[in-house]
């Protein structure tokens, strides 16, 4: 017999005798204090208290104009694939791995852990490489709740999502936090207003 | 590899942990009290007992219907691409992952964190085959680096000061000895990064998985854990059977439930959910992607009548957090991948309660543990339970059960019960209290109890013969 | 004396019109080990419910209610001696002890282990009660509404005022009875000032044999309670004897060990002060009822 069906077999036995206990529903996860904040500035508040940073953009336009401020300074750029033109800084383009800069496009966000969805399909090494990442999120794609946010992305999962919800750190030494090993220690949340595409 | 100290050895490596190295418990206490009182402080927001409850039952009801969620589970994954895996053993695990490996001619192994590998042995058996593991978490790369075991489930290296840090990069990296700790960082993140990009195979753990949809659930704050599942050709992932949850949407209240739980952080600042291999029309991500399922101990859990219920544990390290037992040593004294309290109630299903000894017994019972559980394990419960089976299994000194039947029979006769306290009284304790079997623990440390001149029950019963 | 009557009073309000009539006769449970090391407060305990107006009986059958046989994994012996210890109070309507642990195991796991009872009258377990909590709860000596005035309570004595305490909250009565307030508001009422103290919930380290078998372990902990004692107060104090025998044995071993031998290499302070008092609760009650 298989070790699979060895251990099934186990664990078939052991289920047996044991009464069985149904599942208690969906995850409410109240908190105490009621919140009734926009979720804009729910994730805000999360995001930046984790060591993120949060750009608040009216609309596209407005976001390039940033992003044209922002890039000054970098030599090269890593840019997920779904990031839309007008958002894919002019500088030349290089391997994630040498990129100083990552932007990417996520596909949501989630107001109450303040983190960004990253899809796969975006490119996940522009999300993990290089040590500052922009990520552009619509404020209309911004869930309340995680439980919300993943009901809504089930259908349609790719081979990862990444739940990004401020920089890479680390406590490991002596109890003391430091950035950026081993994803980025700048994180930037772009968040547009306008509804429609990116 | 160092000796590493073994569960039977708890009470000399904790006697020596306390005598000789009061550093560790200097270290150990101050992150651990800082992480629970995080997780005071984050607990302190939500409506705790609703979620404990929640979780509780969903991780219980998962559970007592494993039998059919693991197949679930795997048709899942196999949906996904993904191949499955199953090891009975630790060393079957061990040879699985080392097949895997073989199968694509890996030289160079990149890890995430994973206490399951720890349990199984996975880097020593790696290494043995020829291959180069690096251990990617800062913390298990520090602990790697000094060749020790970890010192706590959630944060390895929690024993190691800044200074022991200093020294250790600046021996093996030339980094000066008052380097900052962004320059240390700095080190490892760029040592680590050569590592992940010349990888041949990523290797992780989960912490949990969605039958539903086969999903890969893994919670972190580096980003290592993205990284080394992303960037090698292959990932494999060694998964316990009892990491499994019925849904995908379930992960949410998980996640959040545990990352509160370990570190006081509304969620870890990376989270991967991972269905399995690049897809066509993806730029990067693995080639192949495999689970192995891991019983070593677990079914032998899931069938008994009361230790079943320590397979709801999400391996927050809140109990150890919480521990005053725990904080006076750290990990080490456990001698083996788990220790504070869910490491004495895991052991004796997993490694048997012989080779668990005494672990069981190390614990006042003072039940801080099942006040932070997250998924409300009854701790102190299980490790009575675990007591009970070694009396029973004969596994205790024999004195200690001659001792325990002589008090039953002078309990059961009030006269001669009496008489005997009286004798205690009459002890000479501080000298005779070192040779007797028991009272010897207690004289090394304290003074001996200084009893009252007359016992109360003696006293009472006089006054009312005399009213 | 005028705050005693008060709390005399307050239990005759009690017992008027509606409210459940208060226990007027009580067994005591002196329990091996503060009958043995503790004699003092348990004559203290009994006095304390004598001077509210309380009847006690010490029935003779009485001699351990099994913890330690329990906690050690010896079922079948605790079994044996929560069998005797139910006979020995099947009389009795309400059971009082000094001591959290003994009233913790007859509450938590006197129904597990006496299942086959046969006797159909109710089991000892919601008879049993800690002296503390007794006090508040079933005879209301802080009447009703105390917990609004926690940290101000509605005074019962005067005998503890000037007295500085820090209050040791053993592991049992705090987890397995939810015993916190009780013995603290108590304590207040009488006039004492009862100081923070950090740690003060955490575990002593006694854990029955555990302080015996992992004797650096149990004192390292015991450690840690003693160097975070606050400096000039008068007594520490428990409704548990266990405790206080690891709190004073260690406290009076570190003071020996400082006089006859250089300092250890350790960081954390050592407390050597003999002082402060290591008190049962039983014992300041008394004080400060003035019984």
């Amino acid at each position: 017999m298989s070790p699979r069906n060895r251990i099934l077999g186990y664990v078939r036995g052991a289920t047996a005798s044991r009464p069985r206990v149904p599942h208690p529903g969906r995850f409410d996860g109240r908190f105490l204090a009621g919140d009734d904040r926009p979720p804009m500035e729910r994730f805000a508040e999360q995001f930046t208290a984790s060591g993120g940073e949060v750009e608040r953009f009216v609309d596209t336009e407005a976001a390039v104009r940033w992003l044209g401020e922002f890039t000054r300074g970098y030599e090269s750029v890593t840019v997920g694939v779904t990031v839309p033109g007008r958002l894919r800084p002019a500088l030349p383009s290089t391997c994630p791995d040498l990129a100083p800069l990552g932007v990417s496009a996520a596909v949501a966000a989630v107001a109450e852990t303040g983190s960004l969805v990253l899809d796969a399909r975006d490119g996940r090494r522009t999300q993990l490489l290089a040590p500052t990442h922009v990520v552009f999120v619509r404020e209309q794609d911004i869930h309340e709740t995680l439980v919300g946010a993943m009901v809504t992305l089930q259908p349609d999962l790719p081979s990862a999502v990444g739940l990004h919800s401020g920089p890479s750190k680390s406590a490991d030494i002596g109890q003391i936090l430091v950035r950026g090993v081993h994803g980025p220690g700048r994180i930037v949340a772009a968040v547009i207003g306008e509804a429609g595409p990116v | 590899m160092s000796e590493r100290s073994r569960p039977s050895d708890y009470g000399a490596e904790s006697a020596r942990i306390v005598r000789d190295d009061p550093g560790m418990r200097t270290s150990i206490t101050g992150a651990v009290r800082s992480k629970h009182e995080k997780r005071q402080a984050a607990w302190a927001e939500i409506d705790a007992e609703a979620w404990r409850d929640w979780a509780r039952d969903v991780k219980t009801h998962v559970l007592t219907h494993l039998d059919r969620y693991l197949p679930q589970a795997e048709d899942a994954l196999l949906r996904n691409g993904v191949k499955v895996h199953w090891a009975e053993t630790a060393a079957q695990a061990c040879d699985v992952v080392t097949r895997i490996a073989a199968d694509h001619g890996a030289r160079r192994v990149v890890k995430a964190k994973s206490m399951l590998t720890e349990e199984i042995g996975l880097n020593e058996s790696l290494e043995r085959a020829g291959l180069e593991v690096r251990e990617t978490d800062l913390g298990e790369y520090i602990i790697q680096l000094l060749d020790e075991p970890p010192s706590h489930i959630v944060g390895p290296s929690l024993h190691r000061s800044l200074e022991d840090c200093r020294r250790l990069f600046h021996d093996r990296f030339g980094t000066p000895l008052d380097a900052s700790p962004e320059t240390l960082a700095a080190t490892a993140r760029r040592i680590l990064r050569d590592d992940f990009l010349q990888a041949d195979m990523g290797v992780s753990g989960a912490n949990f998985l969605a039958a539903d949809t086969g999903t890969i659930a893994l919670i972190e704050n580096e980003g290592n854990i993205r990284i080394s599942t992303s960037i090698p050709p292959v990932h494999v992932a060694v998964v316990g059977i009892e990491k499994l949850v019925p849904k995908f949407e379930d992960l949410a209240g998980l996640i959040q439930l545990t990352a509160r739980s370990a570190t006081g952080q509304a969620i870890g600042n990376y989270v991967s959910l991972i269905q399995g291999p690049r897809r066509p029309g993806e730029r990067d991500g693995p080639d192949e992607v495999h689970v192995v399922f891991v019983d070593n101990g677990r079914t032998r859990l899931l069938a008994d009548e009361h230790a079943w219920e320590v397979l709801r544990c999400v391996r927050c390290g809140a109990c150890l957090n919480s521990c005053p037992v725990y904080r006076q040593t750290g990990g080490h004294a456990y001698g083996w991948a788990y220790s504070g309290p869910i490491g004495a109630i895991l052991a004796p299903g997993i490694l048997g309660l012989e080779a668990a000894m005494p672990l069981p017994f190390a614990s006042s019972l003072c039940g801080a543990c099942a006040e932070v559980c997250p998924v409300r394990i009854p701790i102190p419960e299980l490790l009575v339970y675990w007591r009970e089976r070694a009396v029973e299994e004969g596994l205790t000194p024999t004195v200690d059960g001659v001792a325990m039947k002589v008090w039953a029979a002078l309990a059961e006769h009030p006269g001669a019960f009496g008489v005997a306290s009286d004798v205690v009284g009459a002890l000479p304790l501080e000298g005779a209290g070192r040779k007797l079997p028991v009272l010897r623990g207690w004289m090394g440390e304290r003074a001996a109890p200084v009893p009252s001149p007359e016992r109360f029950l003696n006293t009472s019963s006089r006054k009312e013969e005399g009213t | 004396m005028p705050y005693s009557d008060a709390a005399s009073a307050r239990l005759s309000d009690e017992r008027g019109g509606d409210a459940p009539r208060s226990p007027t006769r009580v067994a005591f449970f002196a329990t091996c080990l503060a009958d043995r090391f503790f004699a003092d407060a348990c004559a203290d305990a009994v006095r304390i419910l004598e001077h509210l107006g309380v009847a006690v009986d010490v029935p003779d059958g009485q001699t351990c209610c099994g913890q330690p046989a329990y906690n050690a994994g010896h079922r079948a012996e605790a079994t044996r001696m929560a069998r005797q210890t139910a006979k020995a109070f099947a009389a009795a309507d309400h059971v009082v002890l000094p001591s959290g642990s003994c009233a913790g195991m007859i509450r938590s796991f006197y129904p597990s282990l006496l299942r086959a009872a046969k006797s159909g009258a109710p089991g000892l377990a919601p008879r049993a009660h800690e002296l503390s909590s007794f006090l508040v709860h079933e005879l209301g000596v802080l009447g009703p509404d105390w917990r609004d005035h926690e940290g101000d309570p509605p005074r019962i004595g005067a005998g503890l005022e000037g007295v500085g305490v820090v209050y040791h909250h053993g592991c049992h009565a705090l987890r397995e009875l939810g015993v916190h307030d009780e013995p603290v508001a108590l304590l207040r009422a009488c006039g004492a000032d009862v100081v923070p103290w950090g740690g003060d919930t955490e575990c002593c380290g006694f854990g029955g044999l555990f302080s015996t078998k992992f004797p650096e372990v149990s004192s390292g902990m015991a450690d840690r309670k003693l160097d975070a004692l606050p400096p000039d107060i008068d007594f520490v104090t428990s409704a548990d004897g266990g405790c206080l025998l690891q709190l004073s044995g260690r406290a009076r071993h570190l003071a020996r060990e400082d006089g006859a031998q250089a300092p250890s290499a350790s960081p954390t302070p050592r407390t050597s002060n003999p002082a402060p008092g290591f008190v049962h609760l039983a014992t300041l009650l008394r004080r400060g009822l003035g019984a």
